[in-house]
């Protein structure tokens, strides 16, 4: 099948490269761009370790194509330390402990992430929902619960 | 004293220890010895599993107190 | 005065945290090298077949398709891990005449992409000879079943028997007798990394294997076995992984095919296996039908106990053979038992093979021993944390033949809990909170493997400007193990955790560790980084006593960077300062020292114990069935806590993996084919299922360990289950013996409980 041309932009910065139409995001990301940092859990939208923001919002990026994401904006686990300074999200998680194995963690942090931009204080349980999708096998949720919670509770405000 | 071990030659305390070490270790080597005393080594372990009161061992255990050598 | 310890018991972040949170850490799923190949297993469709023919041609026709290989291809050795049984070594990974379980692998294709691989294996044509299959123990044991293995008559594959005191007397002097019969149900590991691997064979005939694994070296070890190399030509990388919980220390269909594929075509190629593969074909949690006889006095004091079992072992032997002496023995735990019998089997069946997973029959062994006890403390009108304290084990206890506990903190976690419950008062209907007590061990004194090596080994150097190379065998898949060893050679050389440079993962320059199972690492692998951190230190204060001269009855030590005397602690010098002397001294060598461990006369099992109690809150909704978990509480004894971060982590995690063990996770099956290999429809806990966790510690010391510290984290698998079903049953005064506790199954015992009230 005939390569096709995508522009985007993954954690600012531009790309153009030509893909075949079934390639799917998720492997734009890791094999050609080598941004390995999204992970696979499943690869049929079920566990939410490839998850990136697409234009802000959250998808799958093993359900969706490569092609779908053509000119727009997106951001991997590797955009949210901004010149070798962690996030608050990201911060946050080294101090409570939110991730074990690691795996699930990207695609928890991504999660995390479009929570805070969209609901700066949520409540637990919209924490809990806004994670549900994201399967982690080794922390038993709760540490990565905390994070996120500190996150909304303003202790990660960016320093001056 | 002790019994050994009509097959490997292990030595142990008792009989029912040897009865134990025989029926754990269960090699082809093991299961041919007790076979070949007219008992059925398979059919020992399942009683001793089916039903209660220990029955597979002190069946081996009897046989092996008469076959069993006794060492000091 | 100095406080005791600089580093351990404070929270640290794990040392790996970095390049985790920020996407840099290179898993063996995120390897790619130069003209690296991509590829794929088929895999056998029958539970039970003789392969008559494979061809290969038309897949090898196929554009872009590199090499296939098949059994053929193979030296046909059985392998296992238990190495010293050569009865118990039968896996040929590629089958060469026989599948016996749907998932076995058949033939392997390497191709230049995944998609082509997977379209060749379409092309691959495999004539079978279905053979009728038997796929529960109980009956695969019946005379005239389909027999699986040739040496293995009734498909008997192990069997177990532990025994002391006088079984028969005790139950003669029994107030009350109980008989219950349990089925503990399969689980999947669901680690969030598949199995994986990328093999390099190169023309010097050395082979290189980035995999995901619990230990490098078992995976070195029977890969050279099986490839016929020479156990040093082959070198294992493992530098993260992602999550393993006992399903990664064998060796598995990617790490082989990959390295028979890239023998053939001196290119690297790349495994990884789907979500659904590995379902199907990567192990699970071995099913158990157990059977238990209790007898006690009236006022709840035990006697006597008769456990048997059979498990249903799947295809092969794999670790189930441990699980199987395992589940007997913590039959018995936590809980002095004055005479105990138990009898085992596992039995081979046309299922995928059952094996290690966290807690290792211990969960199944404390789900059904728990349950029981509940039901005997409600016949005798005793409460259960009563009956409990009254037969708990103690320090200094020995189980006969067996054990000898040493620090134990069994009798306090109950107290805590105790206290617990009473603070939540009076609960609403259908609420109701279930204890379970557990016990486990800090690693296998057992040597089935065979290694000639000592059990865990550490080495360490120590530069010009005070940094610490700390090499390690140990593997961290999650659980922390690199962050526990850096603190505690920390400790022990009194530097700060900035201070030590951890290498670990590889076979090349790491020295032999066993790997991460059976909850080894903090005990066997800390006390080979203490030892060898101590013997570091020595040197180290030899230069400092040489330079400060004090009176020669004085001790020095190091602590957080500072060589002192310990009844003077002003009086001292800077570690940096006398490092850099002391390398000088040495001619210029850097100071370099070695430790190891392994167990010796330390009864049968493990050289220390953890304890705990688990409270566990819950709701059932009489309508639906529906359970929902409110609340959790662990009091826990692991001895010396090192990481206290790392310790809650291990307890969530542990509870959000048993509690689905309890009521959501299940492997249902049709003839040996596995219903549910997705996940969708396998259900693990989500965040919104999660109760809140309360962890109590409770410290004692445990001689035999680094600093104190025991295993903490597997063990934690064993009480849930329990502990959820009691709570089920408090709520509602159903007891389900019979896992998992689905909606299903307690609408079905509401009914039935129904129907006996209205008679
Ligand atoms: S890999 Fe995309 S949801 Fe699992
Ligand atoms: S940290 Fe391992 S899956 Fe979440
Ligand atoms: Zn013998």
């Amino acid at each position: 099948m005939e390569k096709q041309l995508l522009r985007i932009t993954v954690n600012n910065e531009y790309h153009e490269l030509y893909v075949k139409p079934k390639r799917l995001l998720v492997e734009v990301l890791r094999d050609e761009l080598e941004l390995t940092g999204t992970k696979r859990g499943c690869n049929t939208g079920a566990c939410c370790a490839c998850t990136v923001l697409l234009n802000g919002v959250t998808v799958k990026s093993c359900s969706i194509l490569a092609m779908q994401a053509d000119g727009t904006e997106v951001t991997t686990v590797e955009g949210l330390a901004e010149g070798g300074k962690l996030s608050p999200i990201q911060r946050s998680f080294l101090d409570h402990g939110a991730y074990q194995c690691g795996f699930c963690t990207s695609g928890m942090l991504i999660s995390a992430t479009a929570l805070i931009n969209e609901k700066p204080s949520p409540t637990k349980k919209q924490i809990k929902e806004a994670i549900h999708g994201n399967i982690c096998r080794c922390t038993g949720y709760n540490s990565i619960i905390r994070a996120i919670k500190a996150v909304a509770e303003g202790k990660y405000k960016e320093e001056e | 004293m002790g019994y050994k071990c009509p097959s490997c030659g292990k030595i142990w305390p008792d009989t029912m220890d040897l009865a134990r070490h025989v029926f754990g270790t269960g090699d082809q080597a093991h299961k041919d010895w007790v076979n070949s005393k007219g008992l059925n080594f398979i059919e020992l372990l399942l009683i001793q599993t089916m039903e209660p009161g220990n029955k597979g061992y002190k069946a081996l255990a009897e046989l092996l107190e008469k076959e069993a050598e006794k060492v000091d | 005065m100095m406080k005791k310890y600089s580093v351990i018991n404070t929270p640290i972040h794990n040392i790996d945290g970095i390049a985790k949170i920020t996407g840099r850490a290179e898993y063996a799923f995120d390897i790619k090298l130069p003209h690296m190949l991509y590829g794929k297993i088929l895999r056998s469709p029958y539970p039970h077949a003789k392969i008559l023919k494979i061809n290969t041609k038309k897949a090898e026709g196929l554009t872009g398709v590199k090499a296939v290989v098949t059994g053929k291809d193979t030296l046909g050795i059985k392998q296992g891990i238990w190495r010293r049984f050569k009865e118990l070594c039968d896996e040929e990974i590629l089958a060469r005449s026989k599948v016996r379980y749907i998932g076995e692998p058949v033939a392997a294709v390497a191709a230049v992409d995944e998609d082509t691989a997977e379209e060749a294996l379409d092309l691959i044509e495999v004539e079978y000879e279905s053979l009728p299959g038997v796929f529960g123990p109980l009956e695969a044991i019946k005379q005239g079943a389909p027999q699986l293995h040739e040496h293995a008559e009734r498909n008997i594959n192990v069997t177990r028997h532990i025994e002391w005191g006088d079984v028969d007397e005790g139950f003669k002097k029994a107030d009350h007798v109980r008989e219950d019969w349990f089925r503990c149900s399969s689980q999947h590991h669901v680690c969030m990394e598949t199995h994986n691997a990328v093999a390099s064979f190169t023309p010097d005939k050395k082979l290189t294997v980035w995999t995901s694994t619990q230990s490098h070296y078992y995976i070195q070890v029977l890969l050279s076995w099986v490839l016929g190399l020479r156990e040093n030509d082959v070198r294992v990388i493992s530098r993260y992984t992602g999550g393993g919980f006992g399903s990664k220390f064998e060796l598995d269909s990617a790490q082989f095919c990959s390295s028979l594929l890239s023998m053939k075509l001196f290119k690297p190629v790349k495994i990884i296996l789907t979500r659904e593969e590995e379902f199907m074909a990567t192990k699970r949690r071995t099913p158990m039908f157990y059977y238990l006889r209790t007898g006690v006095k009236k006022d709840g004091t035990f006697l006597a106990k008769e456990g048997r079992v059979f498990t249903e072992g799947g295809a092969y032997t794999s670790m189930g053979a441990t699980a199987l002496y395992l589940t007997g023995f913590f039959q018995a735990f936590p809980y002095v038992w004055p005479s105990y019998r138990y009898d085992g089997y596992r039995v081979y069946t046309n299922t995928a093979p059952t094996s290690a997973m966290r807690g290792f029959g211990a969960p199944q062994a404390t789900f059904c021993a728990e349950t029981q006890i509940d039901l005997i403390a409600n016949d005798l009108g005793i409460d259960p944390i009563k009956i409990r304290r009254k037969n708990a084990m103690y320090p200094g206890y020995e189980v006969p033949g067996q054990a000898t506990i040493q620090s134990c903190g069994l009798s306090q976690c109950l107290d805590k809990i105790e206290k617990w419950i009473k603070s939540q008062g009076k609960l609403p209907p259908n609420r109701g909170i279930g204890i379970a007590a557990y016990g486990f061990m800090s690693g296998g004194i057992f040597n089935w493997f065979d290694t000639p090596y000592a059990f865990s080994s550490a080495v360490i150097q120590v530069k010009i400007d005070g940094k610490v190379d700390l090499y390690i065998g140990s593997q961290d898949m999650g659980q922390g193990s690199n962050t526990t060893m850096t603190m505690i050679c920390a400790e022990e050389l009194g530097v700060q955790v900035e201070d030590i440079r951890l290498h670990m993962g590889d076979t090349e320059s790491c020295p032999v560790d066993l790997g991460a199972w059976g909850s080894r690492e903090t005990l066997m692998q800390g006390n080979a980084v203490k030892m060898a951190a101590a013997k570091a230190k020595q040197q180290i204060i030899e230069y400092a006593a040489a330079k400060l001269s004090p009176n020669i009855v004085y001790d020095l030590d190091i602590k957080d960077r500072w060589v002192h005397l310990i009844a003077r602690p002003e009086r001292g010098l800077s570690y940096y300062d006398v490092v850099k002397e002391a390398i000088r001294g040495k001619d210029g060598q850097p100071i370099i020292a070695r430790g190891h461990y392994t167990p010796h006369r330390k009864g049968m099992i493990s050289p220390a114990y953890s304890f705990g109690v688990q409270a566990v809150d819950a709701e059932v909704d009489p309508d639906t069935g529906k359970i929902t978990l409110k609340n959790c509480v662990t009091a826990h004894d692991c001895g010396q806590v090192i990481n206290p971060l790392g310790v809650k982590g291990q307890l969530e995690g542990a509870m959000a993996m048993a509690a689905g063990y309890g009521f959501t996770e299940d492997l249902p099956m049709d003839e040996g084919k596995i219903l549910n290999p997705n996940l969708v429809d396998y259900k693990v806990l989500r965040a919104t299922e999660m109760p809140e966790t309360k962890v109590i510690e409770v410290e004692t010391y445990e001689p035999e360990g680094p600093f104190g510290a025991k295993e903490a984290g597997e063990g934690l698998t064993n009480p849930t289950a329990g502990a959820l079903g009691n709570a089920v049953f408090h709520a509602t005064g159903l007891s389900i013996k019979n896992l998992p506790i689905t909606p299903e199954k307690v609408l079905e015992a509401l009914k039935e409980k129904k129907k006996e009230e209205k008679k």
